[in-house]
């Protein structure tokens, strides 16, 4: 199919980014219409958590936890959306999908440890009375 | 038999064609936005061992309540519709992307602009916020050397007690407005350069270099990294005003 030696000099031959959509046709408009469908979500994903930090912030005491996840999850679907809608990363193929998600993943790891670290911190700093109110 | 009839089977990987049926330039984005995901997560995350080794610290219900017009009392207010500028400008940049791949220059052009226009909108609440906190004696290295320690209770909660305050009040605002400038800060050049980007596509497009070139590919790589910018922005929301 493509040839290496265009490689540098036109791309538009090796991928399919010379295609052309008609911006008028159906396929065309009903794009368009999932795209501010995916503008909504965001809002509406948006307005929950500035709710729930308004309304509950201060009301949770020792189940903090449970609204700190909420925030969580609906941060990582917001990225998601974005990622895969408007990245486009969800029309891309399999193995260029799995090599930017992937190695993401190292993140968990990432996160686990050092937030551990810090509470560590925190514990020994108190036990060793450096940062206990007195 | 069986295994010669495998051997034959063309893979994608067997030279001739791009693997990731996806443009060098386009892959190379993404490998950029990689390694600024990791910089940003380090950045986040730090923050977050530094939030998870203090005793105290400052409440963003009470830090992020002020609105331009005098409002002082409109807790997470303004960082809402900071947010919602950025998802809208990058709707837009979507539809530019969208109508680059159609061809459609006239939709290219005011789509671009209706972006940068957004991308200026967030600096310029950016710059109203640094502004804000400034005036209430919040900076980068603020609250080490004790002065306009008067500001310090405005950034707790009401549940704080005095003597806590007074023990860990101005180490924890130290910290938590160390990171606050310098990871938004970080954020907000990003934003500044993608309107630059954004910008310099917009001429390319009025001057009709992408009609020259046979492609509008240009676009949907800037678009990258302006989603990319809004992607950021998500996440430092979260850890910053909400967590």
């Amino acid at each position: 199919m493509g040839h290496f030696s265009d490689y540098e000099a036109d791309q538009s031959r090796l991928y399919n980014i010379g295609h052309v959509e008609d911006i008028n046709s159906e396929k065309s408009k009903a794009k368009v219409k999932g795209i501010w469908k995916i503008t909504g979500i965001l809002t509406v994903i948006t307005i929950i958590e500035v709710g729930l930090g308004l309304s509950l912030a201060d009301k949770m005491g020792d189940y903090r936890w449970v609204l700190n996840l909420a925030f969580i999850i609906l941060t990582i679907a917001k990225a998601l959306f974005i990622v895969s809608n408007f990245m486009h990363l969800g029309d891309e193929n399999k193995g260029m999908k799995l090599m930017i998600y992937v190695p993401l993943t190292l993140f968990i790891w990432f996160i686990i440890a050092f937030l551990a670290d810090g509470s560590w911190w925190l514990e020994i700093s108190q036990a060793l009375g450096y940062s206990h109110p007195s | 038999m069986s295994t010669a009839a495998v051997a034959n089977k063309k893979t994608k990987w067997m030279g001739g064609e791009s693997p990731f049926d996806i443009s060098y330039g386009k892959m190379m984005m993404w490998f950029f936005l990689m390694s600024d995901a990791f910089t940003f997560g380090a950045f986040l995350i730090s923050y977050g061992t530094i939030r998870f080794a203090s005793p105290l610290w400052p409440d963003p219900n009470s830090v992020f309540r002020a609105f331009p017009g005098g409002f002082e009392n409109a807790p997470l207010m303004f960082v809402s519709l900071m947010t919602f500028i950025l998802i809208v400008s990058s709707v837009t940049m979507v539809l530019a992307v969208h109508s680059g791949h159609c061809r459609d220059k006239k939709g290219v052009v005011k789509w671009m602009l209706w972006t940068i226009l957004g991308g200026i909108a967030f600096l310029s609440c950016q710059a109203w916020e640094w502004v804000h906190l400034h005036h209430e004696g919040a900076w980068v290295g603020a609250f080490r050397d004790g002065m306009n320690m008067e500001h310090l209770p405005n950034f707790f909660s009401e549940n704080v007690d005095a003597e806590t305050l007074r023990l860990y009040g101005a180490d924890a605002a130290h910290k938590f407005f160390n990171f606050f400038f310098a990871i938004t800060g970080f954020h907000g050049f990003h934003v500044f350069s993608g309107v630059i980007f954004n910008i310099m596509i917009l001429v390319f497009t009025m001057n009709g270099v992408f009609d020259r070139k046979g492609h509008y590919e240009w676009v949907e790589k800037c678009g990258l990294y302006w989603h990319f910018v809004d992607l950021v922005w998500v996440f430092v929301f979260t850890c910053f005003y909400l967590l």
